[in-house]
């Protein structure tokens, strides 16, 4: 054991720098997962422990129905049993808001009303660090969040007119609980006093408002409440949520976001892995005459093994720590607002993130090592008596070496049991390993036809040509294991990128010409035709502004059978059928639809008694497997309604003019039901314009809203910009991998080259025809394995598009050449100029060292 | 005592078999300097590479001290290599990796030897090479390299020293230094030397010289043609 310990220490002390490229992909890898482990860990622990004071509260019951008697009184019922020790009302509602003198501005904000006790838990912070008292907020007092101040240009002490009513802004939010900076949302927090807010009659019919009831509950009547709340208001629209199951879904998603991220993260090791395993297979050839050696001097085959595999640990060890110190300079490298923006104020290295990522560095650089390493078991001490070294891989090789195939499906399923492990998922594990399997699988092939495709050429009058081929040919050559670790570097950073594309594509949808910028909504059936004419005056072109009415509603029941809407969880988790939707009806078809299924119904209005009828949309058809003729039950308002599917729609979501709506319906009964309309509008170009129609139509009538979808894709865009920019870190770390790779299979073979070329020159070559040797050889290289990684990625990310991320699948061609032009580019530079040294080598001193 | 049976080697070739060495019986003594001559080509160094084990025969039985090492599995036949026969090669082959010092150490460490450091740092010394125990092969001669070797061929005091062709790679002087090297520590150690040589000069100082023609044993004052 000494002796192997000791053996692999000397070894090293030579080998260290020839496999020093390979661990340091290990190294980034390793890097990548300890990092983003770390700071979702962080989050995550950050998030948790604040559980109560992002809901203020131990349990808090929804609805956005409003509390009707019954349902206040099965409410108030259920808590009478429980161990309340208070109770708070909120009412939370998107609404406009403008200044009342001055400005000509109208802003959508998110209106909360609170009563005195809100909020249990938390603090709510002030600018200026005042601390939050609900005395501030009495007789008509608001706290605004400070992005209010410039958009609507006041200042504290000024007026505020909301639901046209009166209100001082007495102070700006720093903090709010429950309430994340950075965060998504439609426009600034408003704060105002509960009973003021019923006074401005916001909270009409339509109205878009949340009804909250925060409690205060003993600890151990947190979840026996929260159940009991869920059991007994199951059929009212209500949800409960208690801050333990916030706790347990905040992990549960992060642990989601983290196992999904660090697949990224072992991806990269995965890389590296492939690096040592073609490391190793060169190093264990140029280790042959050594390894005859110790034979001959009477080391087993184990213990030969040992001291090759003990080095292989050694260096896996060392390149997943140094990934930790990559990491421990990553995390510090990001500004504390940042991360502090989604949560988490302590930060840093966590221990199991880096027991997590060291393990699997060592892991993978230990399996990719093994298979290759059993070759030392062939080696026979005989050679050394031999003139000429020859290679492991001779003709013996094509017998099947049983030890070496039963090694590697040990190591193929260790592959899949750690790819699960850092996904949390056998099946996201699964795709990973069988994905990565299967590429190599190609790539091998296409090394192979590649290979026998270029025999011809080794007749090529051309030398350079000809002896590039010769080269690619060899026995021992590199081909393949450069097609496959280039291959799927670039294949991986051409998939990442495509996929990148392909999501700004699809996020970055700007507002198109002529299309509608600006919705307006809870328009009341008394304010159309005022609404209406106020549009059109103010629209571009005149053109006639159109209203459309609006009603919400559930799905219920399919074909007879209900739609379970247990809980808030369970809907999200089960797709969005259960969801609230907004539905219309009318006689024909938008601009922007065309029927796929069934028939358009008549212009003639149904009875209202009588059985109704819906056209759905397709996604509704194709996700729920809702067809032509099914019925199916909602709830609208409250009231149930039948009707009868009797057609399937497309619709252009893309053009927004005439809006889109999974659920249309054949005028008739939803005519006589209570409902609002919404009008879709080409607003004013003119930026002072568009405020103005705003204003007005604020000012007259106070309870619509008005949303502007270029200040929405604004928002949409700081988002997007975040993820693309996260994006293209994760590509650039695959690529500079890949690129290790690269150098590295360049500088393993550099030995064998260096005499190659000491040879061709003493026979007369000069430096250029080497390296035009050399360039063609690998740009040659570089063309197939980019090729192979370009059609790869253009498989992935249709695959990934349609069925994961269910956005229009872009083939980004442009990207695709590029990236094959710059592999070729990249891997012909680099075999050029890890070459330079054996282009200025003296031939003599060569020829002696072989 | 080294003893062959009726050993031979033949190898596929083409679509036939070549014989490397035609079935030999040959005794070799404890304690004797024995040389083997012959031209290029006629088996000279695979009849030492059976000696040694390093390869199998296709027919016959060897016998090293009792032990016939015919049968024994190539772990054990390393084990055997390492504590009974050194074994000295004409390109030397020490690790390039490992300093004269450590190529020394190597084989003791192996075979769990006592006192390895300062058994390697006498054998140095042995050979004259005290004072160059820590460079590399890459820094040292031919003519210290081979003593290296020689240093390390006897690192397990073993009963058995093999010698291919050990100064086929040196100048004469040099060559001859290593012979004499060889023979000193015959005398000192009452080892079993056997070289290969073409050398009609060094065939000349063994006690007992086999000449091999195509594969046969032509002449051997030890030995008799099977």
């Amino acid at each position: 054991m000494l002796f192997i310990v000791r053996m692999s220490l000397r070894e090293l002390r030579a080998s260290w720098r020839r496999l020093l490229f390979f661990f340091l992909c290990v190294a980034v890898g390793v890097g990548a997962i300890v990092t983003l482990r770390s700071i979702i860990q962080s989050l995550r622990y950050g998030l948790m422990s604040e559980a109560r004071s992002l809901i203020a509260s131990d349990v808090i019951v929804q609805t956005n129905r409003g509390w009707t008697p019954p349902v206040r009184g099965r409410v108030d019922a259920i808590l009478a049993t429980a161990p309340v020790l208070a109770r708070s009302e909120s009412i939370e509602t998107p609404t406009m808001v403008r200044a009342e003198q001055g400005s000509t501005v109208a802003r959508m904000v998110e209106l909360r009303g609170v009563e005195p006790t809100f909020p249990f838990y938390g603090t709510l912070t002030l600018a200026n660090g005042a601390r939050y008292s609900h005395r501030v907020l009495e007789g008509r007092g608001a706290l605004v969040g400070p992005e209010l101040l410039v958009q609507l240009g006041v200042a504290v002490g000024d007026r505020l007119l909301i639901g046209g009513q009166p209100f001082t802004i007495r102070g700006v939010i720093e903090k709010e609980p429950g309430r994340r900076i950075g965060a998504f949302s439609f426009g600034a927090r408003v704060l105002v006093d509960l009973a003021d807010l019923r006074t401005t009659g916001l909270l009409g019919f339509g109205s878009r408002a949340s009804y909250q009831l925060l409690l205060k509950v003993d600890e151990g009547g947190v979840e026996p409440l929260a159940r009991q709340l869920r059991d007994g208001l199951r059929d009212d629209f209500v949800s409960t949520r208690s801050f333990r199951a916030l706790e347990g879904d905040i992990g549960e998603d992060l642990q989601r976001a983290e196992n999904y991220l660090s697949l990224v993260g072992f991806v990269i090791v995965v890389l590296g892995g492939i690096g040592v395993w073609s490391v190793t297979r060169v190093f264990v050839r140029q280790k042959i005459k050594s390894v005859a050696i110790l034979k001959c001097l009477g080391a087993t085959t184990s213990q030969v093994l040992a001291i090759y595999v003990a080095q292989v640990t050694s260096l896996g060890l060392a390149g997943s720590l140094v990934g930790v110190v990559l990491a421990w300079l990553a995390i510090r490298s990001i500004p504390a607002s940042v991360v502090a923006s989604f949560g988490a104020s302590v930060y840093g290295l966590t221990a199991s993130a880096v027991v997590q990522g060291v393990a699997v560095g060592l892991l993978v650089s230990l399996l990719f090592a093994l298979v290759p390493l059993l070759e030392v078991r062939r080696v026979k001490p005989l050679l050394l008596l031999r003139g000429g070294l020859f290679p492991v891989a001779g003709p013996r090789a094509f017998r099947i070496d049983w030890l070496q195939a039963a090694t590697t499906v040990v190591v193929a399923a260790s592959l899949l049991v750690l790819a699960s492990w850092q996904a949390g998922s056998f099946r996201a594990g699964g795709l990973v390993t069988g994905g990565f399997a299967a590429i190599a699988v190609v790539l091998y092939a296409v090394a192979w036809g590649f290979v026998r495709a270029t025999g011809p050429l080794t007749r090529a009058r051309w030398f350079p040509l000809r002896h590039a081929v010769l080269r690619l040919r060899r026995p021992g050559n590199q081909t393949r294991v450069i097609l496959l670790s280039v291959g799927i570097g670039c294949f991986f950073v051409l998939a990442v990128r495509a996929l990148q594309e392909n999501l700004i594509a699809e996020a970055v949808i700007d507002v198109r010409e002529g299309a509608a910028d600006l919705f307006v909504i809870d328009i009341q059936a008394d304010q159309t035709s005022g609404v209406s004419e106020l549009l059109t005056r103010a629209g571009e072109g005149n053109a006639p502004a159109r209203l459309v009415p609006t009603l919400r509603a559930r799905v219920t029941a399919v074909r007879g059978r209900d739609v379970n809407l247990e809980g808030f969880s369970d809907v999200r988790g089960r797709g969005s059928l259960a969801r609230e939707y907004t539905v219309t009806y009318r006689a024909g078809l938008a601009e922007n639809e065309e029927i796929i299924g069934g028939q358009a119904w008549p212009e003639t209005p149904l009875s209202a008694e009588g059985p109704q009828e819906v056209s759905i949309e397709q996604s509704i058809h194709e996700r729920f497997r809702i067809n032509v003729g099914d019925t199916m039950r909602f709830d609208v308002a409250g009231r149930p309604l039948e009707a009868r599917v009797v057609s399937v729609r497309r619709v252009r979501w893309e053009d927004s003019r005439s809006g889109g709506f999974m659920f249309v319906f054949r005028p008739g009964a939803l005519a006589r039901a209570p409902h609002t309309f919404v009008a879709f509008v080409r607003g004013p170009a003119d930026a002072t314009a568009r405020a103005r129609l705003q204003y007005d139509l604020v000012s007259r009538y106070p309870n619509i809203t008005a949303i502007d979808a270029r200040d929405i894709l604004a928002r949409i865009r700081a988002v997007v910009d975040n993820v693309v920019l996260a994006i293209s870190i994760v590509g650039g770390i695959a690529l500079a991998s890949g690129v290790l790779i690269l150098i590295g299979a360049v500088a393993m073979t550099r030995f064998e080259r260096v005499y190659e070329a000491a040879i061709l020159r003493t026979l007369g070559a000069n430096t250029r025809l080497l390296a035009a040797m050399i360039a063609l050889e690998y740009s040659a290289l570089g063309t197939i394995a980019g090729a192979v990684g370009a059609v790869g990625a253009l498989g992935l990310t249709w695959a990934v598009a349609t069925y994961l991320l269910d956005i229009v699948w872009r083939p980004a061609p442009g990207l695709l050449a590029l990236g094959i032009v710059l592999t070729a580019t990249l891997v012909a530079g680099v075999g050029v100029a890890a070459s330079v040294d054996v282009l200025r080598k003296k031939p003599l001193g060569a020829l002696r060292a072989e | 005592m080294i003893e062959l049976r009726g050993v031979s080697k033949i190898v596929p070739s083409g679509n036939g078999t070549l014989t490397i060495l035609h079935p030999t019986d040959l005794t070799i003594p404890e304690g004797r300097v024995v040389t083997i001559v012959g031209a290029s080509g006629s088996g000279k160094s695979t009849l030492l590479g059976l000696i040694a084990g390093l390869d199998a025969p296709s027919s016959g039985r060897i016998v090293i001290d009792g032990v016939e090492i015919t049968s024994l599995s190539e772990d054990a036949l390393a084990q055997l290599r390492g504590s009974r026969i050194g074994f000295v090669f004409q390109s030397f082959h020490l690790l390039p990796s490992l300093t004269a010092f450590e190529n020394v150490l190597v084989p003791i460490e192996i075979a769990g030897g006592a006192n390895p450091a300062s058994r390697a740092r006498a054998l140095l010394g042995e050979v004259g090479l005290a004072d160059r125990a820590h460079h590399y092969p890459s820094q040292l001669s031919g003519g210290e390299q081979q003593r290296v070797a020689i240093a390390r061929a006897l690192a397990n005091d073993p009963p058995i020293v093999l010698a291919d062709e050990p100064t086929g790679n040196l100048d004469s002087a040099t060559g001859r230094q290593v012979i004499e090297l060889l023979l000193e520590i015959h005398r000192a150690r009452r080892t079993t030397l056997v070289v290969v040589t073409h050398d009609p000069e060094i065939a000349a100082i063994a006690e007992t010289t086999i000449r091999l023609k195509d594969g046969k044993v032509v002449d051997a004052a030890v030995a008799s043609a099977g």
